[in-house]
């Protein structure tokens, strides 16, 4: 919790001939990151040299490209679709012996026949667009080639020609040019041409058909159709295929991917004519148990050792290690960055405070049922494990939405039967009377800029423990101070406007007793907070103190969770007042034709208001939430950039061992 | 505007309209300032994401700074209207 899972950095040696058992073992564990060996490449260096594949890797390879191919054929993917019964090895096996060539063979034929007769299909295509200028010329299109004496010009002109020389011409008009087809005498070829160019003459080739243009074009409509339905079907034909062996497909698939990972598995390792040499990282909780389990696998013809880590210089790669109910909100923090090894791992805070600022931003119980029902509508579109932790992190999202909304007394912008429990959003839109006190901004506010202040807090006293894990020296003390410098001067800013001015909800220090030169306790307090934290920031860096109003702008930046959520409740209240006060409401009270049209708009209305309402809701709600922890929270202490853990071996779906 | 014949219920009802008028003006301009800004960032953020899917994060956060303006804004026309 709050940091990354602890990691052992684990060295096994084996001779090689024991290299598949344990490739296999640690593949199965699924535990172990591969730390690559990199050859130096010193010259005249003899030692480890990088492994070569294991037997099978390059028919496998093979393999994989022919299914994947099929695969490709069918718009299948291994990810979307969901593992009925896991095939056993022999099975397998012998399916991939049996039946895949047969498959493959038969898919390649069809697949290579449709596109022969896609390309034929376009062929015909081109030709018919070819003829289109031609149409409506009714003349065989034989008799306008092979002349000696004369010489055919067609094609599209933007205005009328007149031509001075013999000619015999055909114009078809058409909207902004028109297609001419013009015979005249060869030897008035040049000057005929030159005519035409005036009227930016475009040349069209004539079609080498036999037959009017009409006549052709029909014929080969009637092919392309001939075409499609074979087309179709062998689209049939594919489509029972892909039908009855789409559970195989995917799992040759991942037989093959499987093999080829594994035979690849020592191009990773250092080796000698001899030995192999494998270095990585296990969760330090597993370490034992991997020794064991190589142990087992090569009856004991295996050294496996524990190296010493270095935290800070060793790049260890980071594992989440959070309780199961935060575990969805790492996607949040990837999408920002990974934690390094030594730092705080902020996940749980962000898994319990997101929701929370969500449900202060969209604090409403229709839009959070709704948005509950969205949630597990999409679950049964959206398969994959991103989408799926999205999914959660947007339910806890919508539960406290509708937790607030109880506290707050909003449903779709009406009050719910009860007064609302805490400061009340209820604004006065369209000139009704205002139920209760009224909207309580100024509370609302302050009860922002409150939790501003504590998280910022927070995040500073954060920082000063990442500083104090990271860095060494005499800068460690410098940085921490620094850290504890900003918290000083912003309580210190606090304080003085305490002393000068009453809020709602926070203290009121204008009474505090004077003790010199006319400074309460308070103001002297304040002055001497805020010089110290700028001692502590400028010894740590000077430039740093540019940065001081950015104290101000992020604690003033959390009202947002107030003003954003009031834009909403303002929103849902206006479509309210315009759907039943100004259509439903008068349109009931005398019912008439015009009434129930009126009444039809007015629904209208409600549900195009409220779903658009509630799609921003959802993007306000949910980017500012992410925002506020992104920029105010984020820049005080997180840094990110961790490596990724990712074992060797891969959760099989659709095979077993 | 200072007309004699004005009752104090029409001088009321003009400082009310003030208030709603500077309100609107709150968050109407300082929307079209963090329009400005955005726009910049947020094309060279779809540029970077564009090349590199991993920048999506680091784009978001960039292209969501300017969003303070306009929260300013809201809340001045919140604490101006109630």
């Amino acid at each position: 919790m709050l940091a990354p899972k602890p990691m052992s950095r684990v060295l096994i040696v084996a001779s090689r001939d024991q290299a598949v058992p344990i490739i296999q073992e640690l593949y199965r564990g699924h535990l172990f990151h591969i730390e690559d060996y990199v050859e130096q490449g010193r010259e005249g260096y003899e030692g480890f040299k990088i492994g070569t594949p294991l037997e099978g890797a390059t028919e496998a390879s093979a393999e994989l490209i022919k299914v994947r191919a099929i695969e490709n054929v069918f718009a299948i993917r291994g990810e979307d679709i969901e593992a009925k019964e896991k095939l056993g090895q022999p099975q397998i096996r012998s399916q991939i012996e049996k039946d895949l060539p047969g498959i493959e063979k038969e898919v390649e034929e069809l697949a290579g026949a449709r596109s022969k007769l896609d390309t034929k299909s376009k062929e015909y295509e081109q030709k018919i667009a070819e003829l289109a200028p031609f149409l409506e010329i009714p003349v065989d299109l034989a008799l306008l080639r092979g002349f000696r004496q004369f010489s055919v010009l067609a094609g599209f002109v933007n205005r009328d020609v007149s031509l001075t020389v013999p000619h015999e011409m055909q114009v078809v008009k058409g909207k902004d040019r028109s297609f001419v087809l013009a015979i005249v005498p060869e030897k008035n070829r040049t000057e005929t041409e030159r005519l035409f160019q005036d009227a930016q003459f475009q040349a069209v080739t004539i079609p080498e058909e036999n037959g009017t243009a009409m006549a052709r074009t029909a014929y080969y409509t009637e092919q392309i159709a001939a075409l499609k339905k074979e087309i179709d079907a062998i689209n049939t034909k594919l489509a029972k295929i892909k039908e009855s062996h789409t559970d195989l497909l995917v799992a040759c698939e991942e037989a093959f991917r499987v093999k080829i990972e594994q035979a690849e598995a020592p191009l990773r390792f250092a080796t000698t004519s001899k030995v192999f040499v494998a270095e990585g990282w296990v969760p330090a909780d597993r370490a034992n148990g991997i020794s064991e389990a190589l142990d087992r696998a090569t009856g004991g013809k295996v050294f496996v050792t524990e190296l010493p880590v270095d935290p800070l210089h060793d790049a260890v790669p980071v594992e989440y290690n959070n309780p199961s109910f935060a575990k969805p909100a790492q996607m949040l923090m990837d999408i920002y960055s990974r934690p390094m090894y030594t730092e705080v791992d902020p996940t749980l805070m962000l898994a319990i405070v997101f929701p929370l600022f969500f449900g202060l931003i969209l604090g409403d119980v229709g839009y959070g049922l709704l948005l509950l029902i969205m949630c597990f509508a999409l679950r049964r579109v959206f398969k994959g494990d991103e989408a799926r932790e999205f999914l959660v992190v947007l339910r806890n999202a919508s539960i406290s939405s509708i937790i607030f909304g109880i506290l707050f007394s909003e449903f779709l912008g009406f009050e719910l039967p009860w007064a609302p429990i805490i400061f009340s959003r209820h604004l006065n839109i369209g000139g009704a009377e205002a139920a209760g006190q009224g909207p309580a901004i100024a509370q609302l506010m302050v009860v922002a800029i409150w939790i501003g202040i504590l998280h910022i807090t927070l995040g500073r006293a954060l920082g000063m423990i990442n500083h104090a894990r990271q860095d060494h020296g005499p800068h460690r003390m410098k940085a921490v101070l620094a850290n504890f410098g900003w918290i000083t001067v912003m309580w210190g800013i606090i304080i003085a406007i305490w002393s000068m001015f009453a809020m709602p909800l926070m203290p009121d220090l204008r009474g505090a007793p004077i003790i010199a030169a006319g400074l309460s306790v308070s103001i002297v307090l304040s002055i001497i907070f805020i010089v110290m934290g700028l001692i502590f920031i400028a010894r740590d860096s000077v430039l740093e103190i540019v940065e001081l109003p950015t104290i101000i702008s992020h604690v003033l930046s959390y009202a947002r969770l107030v003003a954003v959520g009031l834009s909403s409740v303002a929103i849902a209240m206006v479509v309210n007042y315009m759907s039943i006060g100004m259509f439903i409401g008068p349109a009931l009270k005398n019912l008439s034709i015009v009434g129930v049209v009126l009444i039809i708009v007015g629904v209208l209305v409600f549900v195009l208001g409220h779903a658009l309402n509630l799609a921003l809701g959802l993007l306000g709600g949910g980017l500012h939430s992410i925002r506020l922890h992104y920029v105010e929270f984020f820049t005080k202490f997180y840094k990110g950039g961790g490596r990724k853990y990712i074992p060797f071996g891969m959760k099989r779906r659709f095979t077993e061992d | 505007m200072a007309d004699v014949n004005m009752t104090l219920d029409m001088v009321q009802a003009s400082q009310a309209g003030m208030k709603a008028i500077g309100a609107g003006l709150a968050v109407g301009l300082t929307g079209v300032g963090t329009g400005v800004a955005e726009m910049g960032i947020g094309a060279a953020a779809v540029g970077a994401i564009a090349e590199n899917k991993d920048f999506f994060g680091l784009g978001l956060l960039f292209t969501v700074i300017p969003e303070t303006i306009v929260i300013f804004g809201l809340v001045i026309a919140l604490l101006l209207l109630f």
